[in-house]
């Protein structure tokens, strides 16, 4: 059974604890809509370099022991580079979580499908020693799942995805620097060229 | 081929002092044999972190993370996987100006000539050309301190890349 994505970006939006939480988006439909959701804490969206958002999301976790990173990324993003999930693992980072939008579907790039094999994204993360992984079912679910993330990370959840070639899909609403602008004034930067904005 | 590994370090704790000092946090790493040395010394500090991971293009993202985050993260990778990281450093680098320290052994040129490592020596410097990335090779072990205080400065101020080309001297 598949979700919505919005479905899944609302359930999360409302489980986000302020003060606490830090969110990273790779690239695509989820940094799309990122702008138009009741987002409480910062966030990060990438509007290229797939394949990039785990592993910066990984330093910023590492960076902020204080802090919980989630950060969405899309299945085939994964797929471009899988063994970021040994490096997490490895790395052994407690408070980040993952959530893979599994749609199996390049939504960004016309909606081609990814190569034809069902990969267990959860069973991989098991085995790069994610204390916690899972595929969820439904939105409901995730609260649950996030409450189990802050007690035993790092975690994976695989989000099965509804692909909808008509989805109406905001296009990129914010430009980098302001991206950056306004995740360095929600985190109150203090070194020099996070100052200088 | 390894070679064999230097017997003063002098070059190596320079670079982890020099590190220490300009408040780098987190060092993301793929290894080769130079690298190693380095790491070995990188590891005795208590106040860096360094991060093992799979592929160079992680490497430079989770230093980004980190210095996005508050803490101040440096990369450590050898030319070959430099050269995989053109794509992540126009896009994320680049795109959004955080500055980011590649500290890169240099295999390949006139210092190391072995075959296998040659054709990408020869192909280090011309790219980081063309995609516009300031550089240096590193002037020593007695100077490789001050040439990444000075790139690190650099980054700072620039908000965009920089890359230091090191050799096995460099370190020892």
């Amino acid at each position: 059974m598949t979700t919505l994505r919005r479905a899944w970006l609302y359930g999360l939006v409302a489980e986000l604890e302020p003060g606490r939480d830090l969110l990273v988006a790779g690239l695509g439909a989820n940094a799309r809509y990122l702008p138009h959701l009741p987002i409480r804490v910062p966030n990060f969206a990438l509007c290229d370099a797939m394949g990039a958002a785990i592993p910066l999301a990984l330093g910023m976790a590492l960076a902020r022991p204080d802090r919980h990173v989630v950060v969405l990324e899309g299945d085939g993003s994964l797929l471009m580079n899988l063994g970021t999930l040994a490096s997490v693992g490895a790395a052994r980072a407690a408070n980040l979580t993952v959530l893979i939008f599994e749609n199996r579907h390049y939504e960004s790039s016309g909606g081609q499908p990814l190569p034809a094999v069902d990969v267990d994204f959860a069973a991989v993360a098991r085995a790069a020693r994610f204390p916690t992984a899972d595929r969820l079912d439904g939105a409901v679910a995730l609260g649950a799942a996030l409450r189990k993330a802050r007690e035993a990370g790092p975690a994976l959840f695989v989000l099965p995805t509804a692909y909808d070639a008509g989805e109406a899909i905001p296009p990129y609403s914010e430009r980098p620097d302001e991206i950056r602008l306004k995740w360095n004034r929600a985190l109150g930067k203090e070194s020099s060229w996070q100052r200088n904005g | 081929m390894a070679g064999p590994a230097p017997t003063a370090r002098e070059g190596a704790r320079r670079i982890v002092s020099t590190l220490e000092s300009a408040g780098v946090t987190l060092v993301a790493t793929v290894p080769d044999t130079w690298i190693g040395w380095l790491a070995g010394e990188l590891r005795r500090s208590e106040r860096l972190r360094v991060v093992d991971v799979a592929r160079e293009e992680e490497a430079v993202a989770v230093a980004c993370g980190a210095s996005l985050a508050g803490g101040r993260g440096l990369v450590l990778i050898q030319n070959a996987g430099l050269l995989n990281c053109g794509a992540v450093i126009a896009s994320l680098v680049r795109l959004y100006r955080i500055p980011c320290f590649l500290l890169v052994s240099y295999r390949g040129d006139e210092r190391d000539p072995i075959y296998y490592h040659a054709p990408k020596g020869a192909a280090t410097e011309p790219t980081l050309a063309a995609w516009g990335i300031r550089h240096a090779r590193a002037a020593g072990p007695d100077r490789v301190g001050d040439q990444v205080r000075q790139g690190l400065t650099w980054i700072d101020e620039a908000q965009a890349p920089f890359a230091l080309l090191f050799s096995a001297e460099d370190l020892a």
